[in-house]
């Protein structure tokens, strides 16, 4: 248990360190929240005067000395407050909460497909090396996993939805939409997660087959491979119990590392499907330069990196006696 | 990816469809599913558009952008609204202005209705301009200079509010008509109505109530007003829908109307199944001159040569693919009320541009943002003045940086892009001119390094002119010395063009100073 501890006091010396840097970090960048001259083609900002500009200053705190601020930022983060959002106007919470449930089951869903199929070709590959069937699949799965997310995405976008109107164009659920039932609702919200999901999913299926294929190979070399054969053991027995879980370190690695991305890696895909996730929202924020939104957004995917690393040593030691 | 590589990606896979067509495999558009007059009777007229996340539309809680602005305006009426020619009266049936201009009266329709079923009065009026003075809203016209004008606000009786103003000014008029009426009966007891976000709380007396709205998904629905006081709302129902692509969302139907990307126009010009609207040109690109930092670009003879070094027609044809027209060097652009066409203009001559230059050679640094098109201009700017003499270097840097190195003065020669060149001629004295003080005494120059009496002196004057037409010959002559002057050099306005299905909904109108036609609430009603 004493291992446990220990890494809770370093997650927490950690974490402390990281909200301080999200605290500095959004105001050393150049630029004003409310200080608007310019804007995108065809866009109209609404400029203020210096006089309003500090009234919004004072309205928000940011007229107090920096270590003031500061001092308040720990003070509210202790009480689970994480401010105001200058450019959106409501509670950062609230903008987070209603955001993450479609973060999170975005990468989970394209972890789970691409995963799945990812690590069941990488054995195949593996078991069938230097084979036909390997060089196809490796080839292809270098492909793929080389595409940009978002020209997958456009592709799909573009004849999956546009063209053959198998899917919908966009966004996370029907707008405005009076659902009968709860299992409307959800097949509502699916049938729009399918393309981002699926786009996702091809991402990561080609991550996770290069990892499990280069770690099966390594484990096949083995003596204890060797053993396994001759004992007369199936192949798909020897594939799964023998190999695959001797191969699953850093399989589990790249699962928690795209676990703990979930906040913030899915900005591409969300751009192309304009689905509601926090990586376009994090974009924005900093293009406004919306501190507590920032703060907000960073302390997220700053906890959910640390829950799945914790998470990942866990699981490690599952698999691996050795590793204390 | 940046939206407009996104846009650029989409574009050729469309121009790929497009030629698909031809041999009968690619994406067709959706023939109309709305029929004529005659069923739009028996069912709701639905426009759905680009919709996006611009905020909750409350007058304190919308983001400071026009599409946040705009849908609070479908909700909140004024005393005026902008028409198509000037301003035209609105809950206000008519208006006085003393002959001091000081005192401004406004006589209200009666039997106004707020949403919640209650009468408008003339305390409500009064209420919301006391009220935003103490809580200002987001877009706030009750400043000058960012400081207060108004002296005292009276009921005269039900249906008559008189406004005293601390000192004559010709903006006033504009700026008291497009303030929000908002009821007092929901707001009195509001101490802080940034926080207020409940659809309850959204009441007005606009055409429109708005019904749905989702921050996440960016979704906006609003429903007629079956009471509303003024022009029938020919629109029952407007919805802003997410679109992952405005040109697929509107060949399948999903919006209503687009703006049309330039390469992309001729897909839909001569098709009679469409219309096309073209916008004034009320977005343009300027370039700055820091005269404080780099001391030749004081010399006249330096900006004019740079004026003449620059190929604005190719920018037009290269940057902006033709969808945009030259800016006036006396600011006011071609489609501006109260444009000036006899102003001083330099065409490109790289001729007069060295002879102006006189052999001497210049450094400059031009600061942009981060931006392809802006990275575009810099580039084809800087061969050109490398013909004359002047060798020119872009610092890109992100939009906000610009903008706070543009405050600080932190620049040589500058390049910003922005909307509202359509505004009252007021904007003139934002842009060249002074500050003005309490006492109407200059109390800082807006361009650093430059200041010009004649200027200053129009400027000032224009603001306390009452008389339309005198104000309109000094804002013309205003325009002119500004055009030889050249303090700072305005280079292109773009125009957009957009695309409906007329057959479905043609009631799309600009108003005279804005460039877009689903912002302003006369697109919704009957005329």
């Amino acid at each position: 248990m004493s291992m446990v501890y220990r890494k809770i006091l370093k997650l927490l010396m950690t974490f402390f360190v990281i909200i301080t840097l999200n605290f500095c970090l959004p105001r050393l960048m150049p630029g004003d929240p409310f200080y608007f001259l310019s804007s995108e083609q065809g866009e109209i900002t609404i400029s203020y005067s210096d006089e309003e500009i500090q009234r919004q200053r004072a309205y928000y705190g940011l007229d107090k000395p920096i270590m003031v601020q500061y001092g308040g930022y720990l003070k509210s983060m202790a009480k689970g407050d994480l401010g105001y959002s200058i450019y959106f106007n409501n509670d950062v919470w609230t903008i987070i909460k209603n955001r993450i449930p479609w973060s999170i089951s975005l990468v989970f869903l394209s972890m789970i497909i691409g995963g799945f199929f990812g690590i069941i070709l990488g054995c195949l590959s593996a078991w069938q090396r230097n084979g036909l069937l390997d060089k196809i699949l490796y080839s292809t799965m270098v492909f793929v996993s080389e595409i940009p997310p978002f020209l997958i995405g456009i592709l799909f976008l573009f004849y999956l939805a546009a063209h053959w109107g198998l899917f919908p164009l966009s966004g996370g659920m029907t707008p405005f939409a009076d659902y009968a039932s709860w299992t409307d609702r959800i097949f509502d919200i699916a049938y729009h997660g399918i393309l981002p999901v699926i786009t996702l999913g091809v991402v990561q299926m080609g991550d996770f087959f290069l990892i499990s294929r280069s770690s099966m190979i390594a484990v096949m070399n083995k003596d204890y491979m060797t053993t396994a054969r001759a004992k007369g053991i199936t192949t798909g027995r020897i594939l799964l119990r023998h190999a695959l879980t001797n191969a699953a370190l850093p399989i589990i690695t790249r699962i928690f590392n795209g676990l703990g991305q979930a906040v913030g890696g899915t900005v591409l895909v969300e751009n192309v499907f304009n689905y509601p996730g926090l990586g376009l929202l994090m974009r924005q924020a900093v293009l406004v330069r919306d501190y507590p939104l920032i703060q907000g957004i960073f302390l997220t995917i700053t906890l959910f990196v640390l829950i799945m690393n914790f998470m990942a040593d866990i699981v490690y030691k599952k698999f691996d006696p050795r590793i204390v | 990816m940046t939206k407009s590589h996104k846009s650029k990606l989409l574009i050729l896979l469309i121009l790929a469809a497009i030629a698909l067509n031809v041999t009968g495999c690619g994406l067709k558009p959706q023939q109309n599913t709305v029929a004529g007059s005659d069923e739009q009777k028996d069912f709701p007229l639905i426009i759905r558009l680009e919709g996006g996340d611009w905020g909750f539309p409350s007058p304190f809680a919308h983001y400071s952008r026009g599409p946040g602005m705009a849908k609070m305006r479908l909700i909140y009426d004024s005393l005026l609204e902008k028409g198509e020619k000037g301003l035209i009266p609105w809950l206000a049936k008519s208006w006085s202005i003393s002959p001091d201009g000081r005192e401004y009266t406004f006589v209200l329709n009666s039997q106004v209705k707020w949403h919640d079923g209650e009468i408008l009065s003339a305390e409500d009026v009064k209420f919301s301009f006391e009220y935003f003075l103490k809580h200002p809203p987001v877009s706030n016209s009750l400043l000058i200079d960012g400081k207060p004008f108004i002296e005292k606000i009276d009921i005269i009786d039900e249906n008559q509010v008189k406004i005293t103003v601390s000192e004559p000014n010709s903006t006033i008029l504009d700026r008291l008509g497009i303030v929000r009426i908002i009821p007092k009966h929901i707001w009195e007891t509001i101490d802080d109505p940034k926080k207020v976000t409940d659809l309850d709380k959204l009441v007005g007396c606009g055409p429109y109530i708005l019904t749905d709205y989702s921050q996440e998904q960016g979704a906006y629905r609003f429903q007629a007003f079956k009471d509303y006081w003024g022009p029938k709302p020919l629109v029952d129902i407007i919805e802003f829908v997410p679109v992952s692509d405005p040109v697929l969302a509107f060949e399948k139907g999903e919006i209503d109307l687009i703006k049309v990307p330039e390469d992309l126009m001729t897909r839909y010009l001569g098709n009679e199944e469409y219309k096309l609207l073209k916008s004034p040109a009320f977005w343009g690109y300027k370039l700055m001159f820091n005269m404080e930092k780099k001391p030749e670009l004081a010399d006249i003879a330096v900006r004019k040569a740079i004026a003449h070094a620059i190929n604005v027609n190719e920018l037009i044809e290269k940057v902006a693919r033709g969808a945009a027209v030259p800016a006036s060097p006396g600011y006011l652009p071609i489609d501006h009320i109260w444009h000036n066409p006899d102003v001083t203009k330099y065409e490109f001559d790289l001729e007069k541009a060295k002879a102006l230059l006189n052999n001497r050679t210049l450094d400059l640094v031009l600061l942009i943002a981060d931006d392809q098109k802006e990275a575009r201009i810099a580039e084809l700017l800087k061969i050109n003045f490398a013909k004359v003499g002047i060798n020119l270097k872009a610092q890109a840097v992100d939009m906000k940086t610009r903008d706070s190195m543009v405050k600080e003065q932190n620049y040589e020669l500058a390049l910003i892009g922005h909307g509202g060149w359509g505004q009252d001629a007021d904007i003139l004295r934002e842009n060249y001119g002074v500050i003005v003080a309490k006492d109407s005494s200059p109390s800082s120059n807006v361009i650093p390094g430059y200041s010009n009496p004649k200027i200053n002196e129009l400027c000032i004057k224009q603001l306390t002119e009452l008389d339309e037409e005198s104000r309109k010959a000094m804002i013309m002559e205003l325009q002119k010395i500004i055009s030889d002057e050249i303090p700072l050099l305005p280079l292109y306005n773009t125009v957009e063009y957009a695309v409906f299905r007329p057959q479905k909904y043609d009631g799309w109108v600009h108003v005279f100073d804005h460039h877009e036609v689903t912002h302003n609430k006369l697109s919704y009603l009957e005329r």
